[in-house]
């Protein structure tokens, strides 16, 4: 029975690429530092301090919001939304809110993904980041008291929210794809950082009730999530039993969705406009100049590639999936200008050494190639070499396994593996065979004077560069010898 | 022997810095002063006695040793209200919630008065949270007038006043959300300023109202005052509210100045008081300065647009008053979050308590448009009108307050009867315009003071104006402690 | 209107424990409060532009980051190995 399936996302973006927090001089970057030791009067909330709005955050929420296709308005203003939290210095979080009119970053733009699928983006806000609970026990139902690391307090956040276009979790899979993709790209926030992006969102089948779904941790666990509740909402209706407007949380470890603990009651924000930050006005200017600092989305960026380089589609897709492989195919093809030769290393070869999905979703930061000792030049060189024929294919598959391994330049590996020694017994024969053909006189004189042989063997090493066994070589050619009497 | 606590702040720096006398012999004085004088008028909540002496000593010492960088309030003792950040010493806005707050840094304000040499001699009573307007909700107890112990001081600065008219300091520092510098100034007889909004930085200020508030320096002349100003006003990279340049006013009593009286508000006060600002105005007609009676429109709005707004954001500044990293000694072990939260704010005074609700209904969903959005567009339509009569009048004049000073009690069972006092003075707060209240008589013995209003960031314009006044007037006079 | 219910739900948002005689106490001194407020009904503004302070972009707060130097928790008693201590979730 096909259900009509209605999702709307709801993601959050950190703004890692920054120096500072939101609105004050703290390192953005909280990971791994003792509880409360990236804290100051500001983002800790002590009384009579202001809040000082960061101007690169500004400008990198902006460049989001351009990157998808948002109208971006030419005053910003911030608002305090009021709730009680022990995650929140000042029980209000410094947001944007846009029902008194636009004033939020970005609003009504759309994304396209997969095969011409398009999703509307609703708005595009930035936000404070609040700071981490920890529970006394390692079961929150069961602690006296909360601890609380206020590091994370002020961290930039992008939150964006779109219309509920989607109508699989698959096209959810892949349009979180595509926004990874342009926000690395944009160079505002690294996403294999844990916790930078996480996308929460809200579902509801047949026109029935909408339920919204909180604490998903990853991206990963967005499509996840949404099977569960699609599974467990279209069992509900089978038995009849009513779909209630809720918030759900996403349990990690037991991979359900659960009813939001105690009443989560209708929360009354009391919205209005922040009077320690001013409205800021962007002008004409600001937004030419944004246009200008964007650097090439992952669409340009994949068209430039079919274009200039005549890719195809699909490897120029693979490489754009990764930006990095992106960033690596073109500084190899600066060096050595062979385009598709350069992206079939990549991709064929490369990429099945690279456990790429892994590193995707890992919890450190990591690089594709941080096992890997090869570098742009490396594959440049190789195919080089393999375009003037020097080696063939099968010589350079080998080659690329040593240079992953110890980073050598190709030639160099090259020249080294026509310098040593061959003790190979088959190739060794058939150096010899080509030398008793063309030694005739000599191989029957050998054949009655045993030390004649040796006559030969100098033509052997002269023919091998002298990188035969010696005494392989002599042993094979005393045998033929008295082989072919 | 001269009675050094007498001197005004311009003639403490000189005589210090003349070696006439020691910063640590006038230092000595003061806290003298104080502690034989407090006990009647209570305006200090802190004394801060030994760090003031030591550095009173080492502004000797500079002296003595002619280093070139004297700041230009050497020596001079200078009262804090308690609602600025003070670095190692306790500020409580004189409520439950902080009452072991020390702050780990300096307002800017108080950092500026540091670089210029004045000396922090303590901190002042103020309402709680600087809400209210005879300092009557203080825990530390009421500050009393020293014109008269048995009335109110004004408030919500009513220890910055008190202490400056009974000279326990030279100067002191309020802040100004809807009258509370000018109100106390008013009741006591002494000069404070309100200055544009923006002009001085609020980064320490410990924050009631933050769209309406400045801190405003108060002294016995208007000439202390300018001195003050020119300290603490300026742009500052903590507050990004902040717009002006470096500060440089000067006292220079102008004549020909056009001034406009505003006619509601002046049949609006008290008989006597109507009656002095008239006399106010006929002492600039007689200094070749134009004088009009004028009227202005939107005004009967101004008092809800105030409390509307301030209000609410005085309900979301004291939401961050949880206990949990600051406040009082209370353990939140084995307590609900919820239930934790609302048994240590149960902790606020009545009045906090009472702005914190009306603040929260005013923002509530549903009532947004009606009561806050409508009171910053009445802001808009004030300040519009205000523009317009500027283009017209150099300064505004009404009386600073519509009542004399009251006694203790007469208004504290009546919230609104309280509010509406604060009629004459809410207008500066809400267009940010600049704003003095300078001695303007007595009445039954008791003060009255005339307001004087300029244009938006033409302080110059106030001090002038106020200086001339102040020198034909001639009202100072010293309260008998 | 203002109720006594209006009051103890507006306490429950701010997080104010109110005894019952501070309740109806509060409500008719804030309903004779807003009862002024309403005064603000009586003029239509819908032409006007709320005020705001205004800045440019350039005027911003740039990007550098910078330890604030010193102890900014000693205020808070209670702690446990440099978290804030706090009380239970639930």
């Amino acid at each position: 029975m096909v259900m009509a399936i209605k999702i709307g996302l709801e993601i959050h973006c950190q703004l890692t690429g920054l120096q500072s927090k939101l609105f004050c001089s703290c390192h953005c970057d909280y990971r791994d530092r003792e509880p409360n030791s990236n804290v100051c009067p500001i983002c800790y909330g002590l009384p009579g301090t202001l809040p000082l709005l960061n101007q690169k955050a500004l400008e990198f929420s902006s460049m989001i919001s351009f990157a998808l296709g948002c109208k971006i308005p030419s005053k910003i203003l911030f608002y305090r939304k009021n709730y009680f939290y022990l995650d929140l210095p000042k029980n209000f979080q410094i947001t944007q809110y846009n029902a008194y009119g636009i004033t939020s970053i970005g609003v009504d733009g759309k994304l396209e993904y997969g095969d011409g699928k398009c999703a509307r983006i609703r708005r595009v806000q930035l936000e404070e980041d609040p700071g981490r609970l920890v529970y006394g026990e390692s079961n929150i139902d069961r602690s006296f008291y909360t601890l609380i690391d206020y590091n994370r307090a002020g961290v930039p956040l992008v939150e964006i929210i779109t219309e509920p276009d989607f109508t699989d979790p698959k096209d959810v899979r892949i349009f979180l794809n595509k926004i990874t993709s342009a926000i690395e790209h944009l160079g505002v926030c690294n996403t294999r950082l844990e916790g930078s992006v996480r996308c929460d969102a809200n579902i509801s089948i047949e026109g029935g009730k909408r339920v919204e779904i909180k604490n998903i941790g990853s991206f990963r666990e967005t499509e996840k999530a949404l099977n569960y509740e699609i599974t467990r909402q279209k069992t509900m209706s089978i038995h009849e039993i009513e779909i209630k407007a809720e918030t759900r949380h996403w349990d990690d470890s037991r991979k359900v969705t659960k009813q939001a603990r105690a009443k989560e009651e209708e929360q009354d924000y009391r919205y209005f406009p922040e009077p320690d930050i001013p409205t800021v006005i962007l002008g004409n200017e600001f937004l030419s100049s944004l246009k200008t600092k964007i650097p090439e989305l992952p669409d340009d960026r994949k068209s430039r590639f079919i274009k200039d380089y005549r890719l195809s589609e699909h490897v120029s897709q693979v490489l754009i999936d990764n930006k990095e492989l992106a960033d690596f195919f073109e500084s190899a093809v600066k060096i050595y200008s062979s385009p598709k030769e350069i992206a079939n290393w990549i991709v064929s070869e490369l990429m099945r050494v690279m456990d790429v999905n892994h590193h995707k979703y890992s919890k450190e930061e990591r690089s594709l190639f941080s096992d890997l000792k090869v570098e742009p030049k490396h594959i440049a060189e190789l195919a080089k070499l393999v375009d003037q024929n020097t080696i063939n294919r099968n010589t350079a598959k080998k080659i690329l396994n040593q240079i992953i391994k110890n980073g050598e330049m190709p030639a160099q590996l090259v020249e080294e593996a026509n310098a040593s020694t061959i003790d190979d017994s088959k190739v060794i024969s058939e150096a010899i065979e080509s030398i008793f053909k063309s030694e005739e006189s000599a191989v029957k004189d050998a054949r009655q004077n045993p030390n004649a042989a040796n006559f030969l063997l100098g033509k052997i090493m002269q023919l091998t560069k002298g990188r035969v066994d010696p005494q392989i070589a002599l042993d094979l050619i005393k045998k033929k010898l008295i082989e072919t009497n | 022997m001269t009675k050094l606590y007498c001197l005004s702040a311009g003639e403490v720096t000189t005589g210090i810095k003349n070696l006439d006398f020691s910063a640590e012999e006038y230092i000595f004085q003061i806290l003298e002063r104080i502690e034989k004088i407090d006990v009647k008028i209570n305006a200090f909540t802190t004394v801060n006695k030994n760090c003031a002496l030591n550095t009173a000593r080492s502004i000797d010492k500079k002296i003595r040793d002619e280093e070139k960088n004297i700041g230009p309030l050497a020596g001079v003792a200078i009262g804090i209200k308690d609602n600025i950040c003070t670095r190692g010493l306790k500020t409580t806005c004189a409520s439950k919630m902080l009452e072991e707050y020390v702050p780990p840094y300096d307002a800017t304000v108080v950092k500026k008065l540091k670089d210029s040499d004045a000396i922090i001699i303590g901190k002042l009573n103020l309402d709680e949270f600087a809400m209210g307007s005879t300092t009557e909700y203080s825990r530390h107890g009421s500050t009393r007038n020293p014109w008269n112990i048995d009335c109110v001081p004004g408030g919500s600065s009513g220890g910055s006043a008190a202490s400056v008219a009974a000279s326990e300091c030279a100067v002191s520092l309020g802040s100004d959300t809807g009258g509370s510098v000018r109100c106390p100034a008013s009741f006591c007889s002494v000069v404070g300023l309100k200055p544009t909004y923006g002009c001085v930085s609020r980064f320490g200020l410990i924050s009631y109202a933050n769209s309406l508030e400045q801190i405003g320096p108060m002294g016995k002349t208007v000439s202390d005052v300018v001195l003050v100003m020119n300290s603490i006003a300026g742009m500052d990279d903590n507050d990004q509210t902040t717009i002006f340049g470096v500060p440089n006013y000067r006292v220079q009593p102008k004549k020909n100045i056009r001034v406009g009286l505003v006619k509601e508000l002046v049949e609006g006060a008290d008989d006597e008081i109507s009656k002095c600002i008239y006399n106010a105005m006929d002492l600039f007609a007689k200094s070749d300065c134009k004088c009009e009676e004028i009227s202005m429109k939107s005004i009967e709005y101004a008092l809800a647009s105030y409390y509307t707004i301030a209000t609410a954001e005085a309900s979301s500044n004291l939401a961050r008053y949880d206990n949990i990293r600051y406040g009082f000694d209370s353990s939140p072990d084995t307590y609900e979050m919820n239930t934790y939260f609302a048994k240590v704010r149960s902790n606020f005074g009545e009045e906090v308590k009472r702005r914190i609700i009306i603040g929260s209904y005013v923002l509530s969903s549903g009532y947004y448009g009606k009561y806050y959005m409508k009171a910053q567009k009445i802001r808009s339509l004030l300040k519009q009108e205000i523009t317009s009569l500027y283009k017209k009048y150099d300064v505004l004049i009404t009386p600073t307050m519509p009542v004399l000073p009251f006694k203790f009690g007469e208004k504290i069972d009546d919230p609104l009867k309280m509010y509406n006092i604060d009629v004459d003075t809410v207008l500066a707060n809400l267009t940010g315009i600049p704003a003095i209240s300078i001695p303007a008589g007595f009445s039954k013995g008791l003060p009255i003071g005339l307001q004087i209003m300029a244009n938006e960031s033409q302080e110059q314009t106030l001090f002038d104006a106020a200086s001339l006044f102040e020198s034909t007037a001639n009202v100072q006079r010293s309260p008998e402690l | 209107m203002v109720s006594n219910d209006e009051i103890k739900h507006l306490g429950w948002l701010s997080r104010l424990e109110l005894a019952d005689g501070e309740i109806t106490r509060y409500a008719s001194q804030i309903k004779e409060i807003i009862g002024y407020l309403d005064k603000l009904d009586s003029i239509s503004l819908a032409e006007i532009e709320p005020l705001h302070s205004k800045k440019e972009f350039s005027e911003l707060r740039k990007d550098n980051a910078v330890s604030f130097g010193a102890d900014v928790l000693g205020l808070a008693n209670k702690r446990k190995d440099g978290f804030v201590k706090g009380p239970r979730m639930v």
